[in-house]
């Protein structure tokens, strides 16, 4: 009985293997996937419209070019993209601006080298809920994606504006895709996150704007892109063309209306798997919740960072604009020019 | 020369016969129920379970917990996208890898340290600080171990199982019945045999029975193993769907299809008792 079993059970592990490897990792395609992948390098992005312009430019890319130079790499939470990044399986990650900073002050060789977006973050409550000014958050519970998420900067800087302390309000640390549920139940008074989460609230019909962040911190960073400091030293052509890349699609993206309405779909389809409507909506009421173009660094930027960082306890201003970035990529936005790329109407988005 | 434990189990069986069949008789639930029955209270619980559901989720009015019938199609739709089988294929590969391992290393490991009192002192600490540690706990660590690839996820299953599986060959062989071992001297087996052919065989129910415990185990932390961005899996297919926004119907589709496979398992290791080399074990104990 026992050399069945085993037997059975080495059929089985090969059988159940080979199976994974058919249908999950792409081992038999004929494109031959392993010899092409290996070159690429892998980028870590979450789906948020924060990170919108890694899936453009991949997707841009295979569409002009028939391949894409990198492969992006979708996770589900901060701390398991950071962990991604220290152990140098993603040499290059969108990230929270903040996060990495303090990563740079406890030593990690990490540079920022473009901003993701600007703007494109919000405060929800409640529609039934009494909250219509900062002032009535006072004891109230707000939900915010991580310590060192820029929300977080976001609301002790309109907490100051409005007269306010940090203890006003009690602030809880929560995943941004349970966000909307925990507003739903009222298990929170108010929520702050990347988009889409936040538009979902209000297109499901239950969360009310509270205020945008363009209301409150005009041209807000919240992630940046970021790569190992060897990627630069040693393959500082590859790192150019990457950061030309998400200049020239955050261009495309905010060239036309068209072009935004495009992206909801294919990004939605093959990126994010949300809802298209979803992202059509953060992407176009109004046009300007979130914006890609004027995403090159500014040393005065990051300084406000930093000073609200050190505020918050997060950063202990051990490093500086200079330290955690390197600016000279992307100088001058005005000379970026969009893809030259329109989507044709009848098309079939092949991946 | 091959006398072994399962011989000597052969004739305590027959001499404990009479006392099971006696069990047998007087149990309220007998060979008697025809199989109309025994089909018709657990798919009628199941129904009556459905139903309630369904309402409670009209009663509270709630717009984003789904019904039953939300999720049926939920699972219609990864049917038809392909998704499905894809995803039991990958969380099927992961826990079969991760399974498999802590069974190769985990009863070899629990019996030589049943057997060794001194190795049993040294390594029992360890065991029983390491144990307790979910297996959330250890994702930071695998991903800096292991990347995002397929390997972090089967060292999670792993560490979720071995566990079960070492501590209950350890007790087995432990607690084993000093009869056989006296028989064993008394043939003056060596250690091989002696493990193999005494030890290995007395102690067999037992383990299935830790195996069983593991494979559940191992099988309930597939949605943490799969918190891991890896892009496949019933696990990831709960965290996507919150990802998806309001799509609670694939995240409860996904629940459904854990569970069910967890009892597909299950009954299959149950069959493990069966065989008679460890079915002797379990005699006076069934109904």
């Amino acid at each position: 009985m026992r050399k069945i079993l085993i037997v059975f059970a080495i059929a089985w592990l090969v059988a159940i293997t080979l199976v994974h490897a058919w249908l999950n990792l792409h081992l038999f395609d004929s494109k031959g996937a392993a010899t092409t992948d290996h070159k690429k390098f892998r980028i870590g992005f979450l789906p948020v419209t924060c990170h919108l312009t890694c899936p453009v430019t991949d997707f841009i890319n295979k569409q002009m070019t028939g391949d894409s130079f990198f492969e992006p790499v979708r996770f589900n939470g901060w701390p398991e993209l950071k962990e991604a990044y220290l152990s140098g399986y993603t040499p290059a990650t969108f990230i929270l601006a903040p996060m990495a900073m303090a990563l740079r002050e406890q030593g990690v060789p990490i540079k920022i080298v473009y901003l993701g977006h600007r703007d494109g973050s919000a405060v929800m409550v409640h529609k039934d809920s009494q909250i219509y000014r900062m002032q009535d958050l006072l004891g109230k519970r707000i939900a915010v994606p991580n310590r060192f998420s820029n929300q977080r900067l976001l609301i002790f800087r309109a907490l100051k504006n409005a007269g306010m302390k940090p203890q006003d309000v009690d602030l809880v640390e929560m995943p941004p895709p349970d966000m909307p549920a925990a507003l739903y139940a009222k298990a929170v008074d108010a929520i702050s996150s990347g988009e889409p989460f936040m538009g979902q609230t209000e297109l499901d019909g239950y969360g009310r704007v509270l205020w945008l962040t363009k209301d409150v911190w005009p041209n807000f960073i919240s992630c940046v892109l970021a790569v190992h400091e060897d990627m630069i030293k040693n393959d500082r052509d590859t790192v150019q063309r990457l950061v030309d890349g998400i200049a020239k699609s955050g261009k495309w993206i905010d060239k036309n209306m068209e072009h935004r309405m495009e992206t909801a779909q294919f990004v939605s389809k093959f990126y994010y798997n949300q809802n298209p409507r979803l992202l059509a909506f953060v992407l176009s009421k109004p046009p300007d919740r979130v914006k890609y173009t004027n995403l090159v660094l500014r040393k005065p930027d990051f300084e406000e960072i930093e000073k609200l960082g050190r505020e918050a306890g997060i950063l202990n201003g051990s490093a500086h604009f200079e330290d955690y970035t390197d600016a000279s990529f992307v100088t001058d936005d005005t000379k970026v020019q969009p893809y030259a790329w329109e989507p044709s109407e009848d098309e079939e988005h092949g991946r | 020369m091959k006398s072994t434990a399962a011989e000597i189990s052969t004739r305590q069986r027959s001499t404990s016969k009479v006392g099971s069949m006696r069990a047998r008789e007087s149990a309220p639930v007998g060979d008697a129920d025809s199989l109309f029955w025994r089909i018709v209270r657990p798919v009628g619980m199941a129904a009556l379970f459905l139903t309630l559901w369904g309402l409670a989720v009209r009663w509270s009015q709630s717009d984003l917990f789904p019904t039953p019938g939300n999720v049926a199609r939920g699972i219609i739709e990864l049917i038809q996208k392909g998704l499905l089988f894809k995803y039991i294929v990958a969380s099927v590969f992961r826990v079969s890898w991760g399974f498999t391992l802590a069974v190769v290393l985990g009863v070899p490991l629990g019996l030589a340290l049943g057997w060794y009192s001194r190795a049993f002192q040294a390594f029992n600490p360890f065991i029983q600080i390491l144990r307790p540690i979910s297996p959330i706990a250890w994702i930071p660590v695998a991903i800096l171990w292991f990347g995002v690839s397929d390997a972090a996820p089967i060292f999670l299953i792993f560490l979720a199982s071995v566990f079960p599986i070492t501590v209950a060959t350890i007790a087995a062989v432990q607690n084993m019945q000093l009869v056989y071992l006296r028989a064993a001297q008394n043939f003056g087996l060596g250690t091989g045999e002696l493990f193999r052919q005494v030890i290995l065989r007395a102690c067999l129910p037992q383990i299935i029975t830790g195996i069983r415990i593991a494979l559940g185990v191992a099988w309930l932390v597939v949605v943490a193993a799969e918190m891991i961005a890896v892009n496949s899996g019933l696990g990831y297919l709960i965290i996507d769907a919150r990802n998806a926004g309001k799509r609670y119907d694939l995240v409860v589709a996904g629940m459904v299809m854990i569970g069910l496979i967890g009892l597909i398992l299950d009954l299959l290791v149950r069959q493990l008792e069966k065989f008679d080399e460890v079915r002797w074990g379990y005699i006076g104990r069934r109904k």
